[in-house]
């Protein structure tokens, strides 16, 4: 969920939660005004009829007078003085209905100690409307007030997150291979700047350390180069006394085998960390049949003598824009893979089409989980002597020329695919 | 045959040093820039090897300077640094050959052998050896005045074998001067031994002699001697 939407989502919650109490608070109390009000009516209505009652003989039809109901009935006798509101509901005969009435009773004695009884009604009707009316026109106009609110917040929050998003937009392209440092937009909002000035800081010293980690691989790798020379050549002197026992050579050959191991390690290492570092940025258009035919021609006695066979099926062409050593690599590791990790008699099925191009081998199935195949020094229980590093070569190749690779186990071949 | 060898690295270069001069090469060491200059400018080397990253200055320099005296010895770089920018700017003011450290002293030495080879006017347009002719241009091989065919990988094991004749050469150095030192085949040994089991048969075959010796637990050993 986007942050906008949780923030206005949430405002538009809290919004209805209060329209909604407000209007339940709103009603009664708008009642309670309106009713006071007839109420003062009513009373005023009393005060002149209680006075013309002690000031006259003969009670007027005060119906003339006020427009509405009211019933004045004199005795002779005092009456204690009582007064009540009530809501009544009276049947109209012209009207065929019940209508909702305000009543004033009271009963009084005048001052000529004459007892009498007021019944003031006045229709609750049109106070009613009024009220609803009231209540509607407040209502409409407080939603609408909250409605404005929510979109004038989304659109001020949108705007104000708009530096926030650049700076996710620019980390997000960002590759802490490329040349230039992380450089962010400049904000006018104090958070969004201190988290633009932690975030360079941060990938500052990250950058920093990325910068010296691939130096330090680079030279490690190729300061160990001289004393394996060293090591090598003093073998070969070695190996060719004469005076050495059949013991002596087995050891002798021990420390060769191991000492060729660690040689092509290095080397691996050290092609890895030189892709890193861009070191073959030098690309060209190759003809990516004419690499493979090269490299079968390379591998083809060493199949004929494990009993593979090669079948090449080409669609192409395929130009890839690529350094020519990394692509002589590239499907160097694929087919010495593919001779490697084939069984005795098997075949090798090598497809290119003008937009990619599959080498697929028979084989065992992997014990492997088939997305740590990329990853350095994973091996397969069948091949413990062998280095470990081909495929994870050929995935920083293909990475570094933004080709795609994609691996699959099916009908018991391996399906090495890679695709522009 | 004089040899030059400009590397700084002295066990290196001992080493490099013995194992030419076991190949009768007359083979001269210097370890600086500056010592290497003196040397060209003075002295006629059938071959020079010249490390390309020496305390006082590049070797590329250096082959500059010989093909601007117009020296006709052949030249070797050999380095540490597996740059494919120094092996191209390298080949292409003069060097002939280009080697990575860590390397098999055979494989210097049929390096070495080979350019002088192709380096020397007029003659040595074949390799004799007893029985055995081979005429490198065309890859052919004579036993007994008899063609041989052989594969490629064949070919290129009895190159190596006559280059370093009378050597141990230990299963490494042969795979990788056969498959390149990035190879990294499981049994590759398995196939050196078919390989050379081969390679004998067919040259019996053809009447010549067994020259390749198996040395047990090492490698194997072409020898020029037949001990009657």
């Amino acid at each position: 969920m986007k942050l906008l939407t949780r923030t206005t989502r949430y405002y538009l919650l809290y919004s209805l939660v209060v329209l909604v109490t407000g209007g339940l608070l709103f009603y009664p109390a708008l009642r309670n005004i309106i009713y006071n009000q007839l109420d003062e009516n009513l009373t005023d209505e009393k005060l002149i009829i209680m006075e013309t009652i002690d000031h006259a003989d003969s009670v007027p039809d005060f119906r003339q007078v006020f427009g509405h109901e009211i019933e004045v009935t004199i005795f002779n006798t005092p009456l204690k003085k009582k007064e009540s509101f009530r809501d009544t509901n009276i049947y109209v005969r012209e009207q065929g209905e019940f209508i909702k009435y305000r009543h004033l009773w009271v009963e009084n004695t005048s001052v000529r100690n004459k007892g009498y009884i007021i019944n003031i009604y006045k229709p609750l009707r049109e106070s009613e409307a009024l009220i609803l009316e009231i209540y509607l026109a407040i209502t409409i106009l407080f939603a609408s007030l909250l409605l404005l609110l929510v979109v004038v917040n989304y659109f001020v929050a949108r705007r104000a997150w708009i530096p926030f998003y650049k700076t996710l937009g620019i980390l997000r392209g960002y590759n802490i291979n490329e040349e230039a440092p992380l450089s962010l937009i400049d904000s006018n909002i104090h958070e969004f700047v201190n988290l633009n000035q932690a975030l360079e800081k941060m990938s500052r010293k990250i950058r920093k350390d990325f910068i010296n980690l691939k130096e330090f691989n680079e030279n490690a790798a190729h300061e160990l180069q001289t004393p394996l020379a060293v090591i090598k050549s003093k073998i070969d002197l070695l190996v060719q006394d004469e005076s050495l026992t059949v013991d002596q050579l087995k050891l002798i050959a021990a420390v060769s085998d191991a000492t060729s191991r660690m040689s092509k390690l290095n080397q691996g290492l050290l092609l890895i960390s030189k892709i890193d570092n861009n070191q073959f940025s030098l690309s060209e258009e190759i003809e990516m049949e004419t690499v493979i035919d090269h490299t079968t021609e390379h591998f083809s006695e060493i199949m004929s003598l494990r009993g593979i066979s090669v079948t090449k099926n080409y669609s192409g062409p395929l130009i890839i824009n690529m350094s020519r050593a990394l692509a002589e690599i590239l499907v160097n590791n694929l087919i010495s893979n593919a001779i490697k990790h084939n069984i005795k008699g098997g075949t090798i099925d090598i497809r290119v089409e003008s937009e990619g191009f599959s080498i697929s081998n028979t084989g065992h199935e992997l014990n492997l989980e088939p997305h740590v195949l990329f990853e350095r020094f994973r091996k397969s229980d069948y091949h413990t002597e062998s280095v470990g590093l081909g495929l994870s070569i050929v995935r920083k190749i293909t990475d570094l020329f933004r080709l795609q690779i994609t691996y699959e186990y099916t009908d018991g071949m391996h399906i090495l695919k890679i695709v522009k | 045959m004089k040899i030059l060898l400009i590397e700084d690295e002295r066990e290196l270069s001992q080493s490099i040093v013995q194992y030419l001069t076991g190949e009768n090469y007359l083979c001269e060491a210097v370890y600086t820039y500056e010592e290497a200059v003196e040397k060209i400018n003075l002295y006629l080397y059938d071959c020079i090897v010249v490390d390309i990253n020496l305390p006082d200055g590049s070797g590329l320099s250096i082959i500059r300077e010989l093909k601007s005296n117009k020296a006709e010895a052949g030249i070797i770089i050999i380095s540490a640094k597996n740059s494919l920018d120094d092996k191209i700017s390298g080949l292409n003011i003069g060097a002939d050959d280009y080697l990575t450290k860590p390397f098999h002293l055979p494989e210097l030495n049929a390096r070495v052998r080979s350019v002088i080879r192709r380096r020397s006017f007029g003659g040595a347009k074949e390799i004799n050896f007893n029985e055995l002719r081979i005429v490198p241009d065309n890859m052919e091989v004579h036993v007994c005045d008899q063609m041989l065919t052989l594969t490629r990988k064949e070919y290129d094991l009895l190159m190596f074998f006559l280059a370093n004749k009378d050597r141990v050469l230990t299963k490494e150095t042969i795979a990788e001067h056969l498959w390149g030192d990035e190879m990294d085949l499981a049994n590759s040994f398995d196939f050196i031994y078919t390989h050379i089991k081969n390679l004998r048969r067919k040259i019996m075959d053809k009447g010549g002699e067994d020259y390749i010796r198996t040395i047990y637990g090492a490698g194997y050993k072409f020898v020029s001697k037949i001990p009657a």
